[in-house]
């Protein structure tokens, strides 16, 4: 297993994206940090506010940018080895498949956790800098959002290496991964308001990647749009939706890492 | 010492497609072994199943250690299997590194295996632009890293230069004399005549034949004697009575077991008027066609190069 380690270490460490990925990530949540702590300068700063702030809007959007950019790093992790051939020279220096993708899941996760703390960190200063207050994380929401961002960051990337497994292919989980999300899970919900497809109501709060945003959401926007088209579909907690992602991913993991014992290099 | 490699039972089919059918084989240490086939004979997949990249049936040992038992594979086998399976960005020596890390390997050994192959000025370059020669360099690199005892190549001379063959070659049989084992593919025989002391022939995914290279070519290079006469029936008379076996093809006969010389001598003494006497030695590549001759797919291959 430490071999398995030390090889994905240097290989993760030796390709360029993988810089651009993690770079891109904290540039872009601090550009978002700094156009809202810009934008609310003159106004009290709220709990909620603030969250929007530190985690670069990731639980407003449906597909967040430092979950999306580290999701694309643990596509890469699998993506790299299938289209540069290079699977077969690693499965020949660590003959033991399921080493090399706990080896994957462990590196991509780590450093998606230390992407989010150093994100969080930047925006920090940021906010600092722009208002010249420190934020307070330890009011609510915050402790439990945060926890949820980080959270979420690591899933997304475990994600993304679980469905490449799958599909072998970094295009087509790339299209899986952002058909899902933007497309699918959408549509679910617009198609509830059709009263002939009320029943899809029952569906929406199940939506894995739509669960996965409420983890780290200081807003609750599902509520707020319950109340303003007076539509009763249940709302998670912030627990119960960590729960569903996580499931979602897991699931998509045993699969992949099945068939990843299974198949032909 | 390098190990004895016993591969048993070795099958893989895509669907319907069998593509390597019961091969059972030995290769022992000491000598190189060559693993010839035409293009399509599952040379490539054989070799992967060996090592467990491709899921199959049958079962390949390593002095009886499965490949996957093996705890650092690279220090004990060394595997090249295509010319360019690398990370287009990734320099030559990160991508040994990396390599190098799995098998606890130290960075000092990178280097001294890309000194080995002549790739060390171009260590710190991107495989981007690299060459079908550079490439297999680099696959070599990545094989003797762990300094094996037993060495699989898949078509290790492809796109090499013929200095970088002749290099290979020698590189072989030498680490071969030092009583390692060395297994190493080609559909060229040429190639093969020249680097291996024993063979493992294969073709359509079945052995074809298995043993030391020189029994190889006797036992399919026949030399002939064609023989022209207007008095064809009373020739083969005698020298199937002179102990040769004749053939006879549209007036010509075609003789083996007997040298011209012999032809010629028994024709003159019998006063048998000759019009042509020709000697004809099926060359290797010959012997080849006829041993694989029933691969469709070589056919196939051949007329269109």
């Amino acid at each position: 297993m430490t071999d398995a380690l030390r090889f994905e270490w240097v290989r993760i460490r030796t390709v360029r994206s993988t810089y651009w990925l993690v770079g891109l990530a904290v540039v872009l949540t601090g550009l978002v940090a700094w156009l809202v702590a810009y934008g609310s300068r003159d106004e009290a700063l709220t709990p909620e506010l603030t969250g929007v702030q530190l985690n670069g809007a990731v639980g407003l959007v449906p597909v967040p940018l430092t979950p999306v950019l580290v999701g694309l790093l643990g596509v890469l992790a699998v993506g790299h080895e299938y289209r540069h051939g290079t699977i077969r020279p690693t499965l020949t220096a660590l003959p033991h498949r399921s080493a090399l993708v706990a080896a994957k899941l462990i590196v991509v996760g780590a450093i998606a956790a230390l992407t989010t703390v150093v994100s969080i960190a930047v925006n920090s200063v940021v906010l600092w800098v722009v208002r010249g207050d420190a934020p307070a994380i330890g009011s609510a929401p915050l402790p439990a959002a945060l926890v949820g961002y980080l959270l979420l960051v690591v899933l997304w990337g475990v994600l993304g290496v679980a469905i490449t497994l799958l599909l072998r292919s970094t295009v087509a989980t790339i299209v899986v991964l952002l058909v899902i999300p933007l497309v699918l899970e959408p549509l679910i919900r617009g198609l509830s308001f059709i009263p002939e497809l009320d029943w899809l109501k029952s569906v929406v709060p199940w939506r894995p990647f739509a669960a996965g945003a409420r983890m780290a959401q200081t807003f609750d926007i599902d509520a707020a749009t319950n109340q303003i088209v007076g539509a009763g579909t249940r709302i998670l907690t912030r627990l119960e939706a960590g729960l569903l992602f996580g499931a979602f991913v897991a699931v998509v993991l045993a699969v992949g890492w099945a068939l990843f014992e299974r198949r032909d290099a | 010492m390098g190990t004895v490699i016993v591969a048993a039972g070795l099958r893989k089919a895509y669907g319907p497609k069998v593509a390597v059918d019961e091969l059972s084989f030995e290769v022992r240490p000491g000598v190189v072994t060559g693993f010839l086939g035409p293009n399509g004979a599952g040379k490539s997949t054989t070799m992967r199943l060996m090592i467990g990249l491709d899921r199959g049936r049958g079962s390949t040992v390593f002095d009886g250690r499965r490949y996957r038992q093996l705890r650092h594979p690279m220090r004990e086998i060394g595997t090249v299997l295509e010319a360019k399976a690398f990370h287009p960005t990734r320099r030559a020596r990160d991508h040994l590194r990396m390599l190098a890390a799995a098998n606890g390997i130290g960075d000092d050994r990178v280097d001294e295996v890309l000194a080995l192959v002549g790739l060390a000025e171009v260590s710190r370059g991107r495989p981007r632009g690299f060459s079908l020669g550079m490439g297999q360099r680099l696959g070599l690199a990545a094989a003797l890293l762990g300094d094996p005892h037993t060495l699989l190549l898949d078509e290790p001379a492809n796109g090499l230069d013929p200095q970088g063959i002749q290099w290979l070659r020698d590189f072989l049989r030498a680490f071969a004399r030092s009583g390692r084992t060395v297994f190493v593919s080609s559909h060229l025989l040429a190639e093969m005549a020249l680097m291996a002391d024993e063979l493992v022939v294969v073709g359509r995914g079945r052995l074809i034949d298995a043993g030391p290279v020189a029994d190889f070519v006797r036992r399919f290079t026949t030399s002939q004697v064609l023989v022209r006469s207007p008095d064809v029936e009373r020739l083969a008379r005698l020298l199937l009575d002179d102990g040769a076996d004749v053939a006879s093809e549209d007036g010509v006969l075609l003789v083996s077991g007997a040298e011209t010389s012999a032809v010629g001598e028994l024709a003159a003494r019998h006063g048998v008027v000759l019009h042509e006497l020709t000697s004809r030695t099926a060359s290797l590549e010959q012997a080849f066609l006829e041993a694989t001759g029933a691969s469709q797919e070589f056919r196939t291959a051949g007329s269109a190069s």
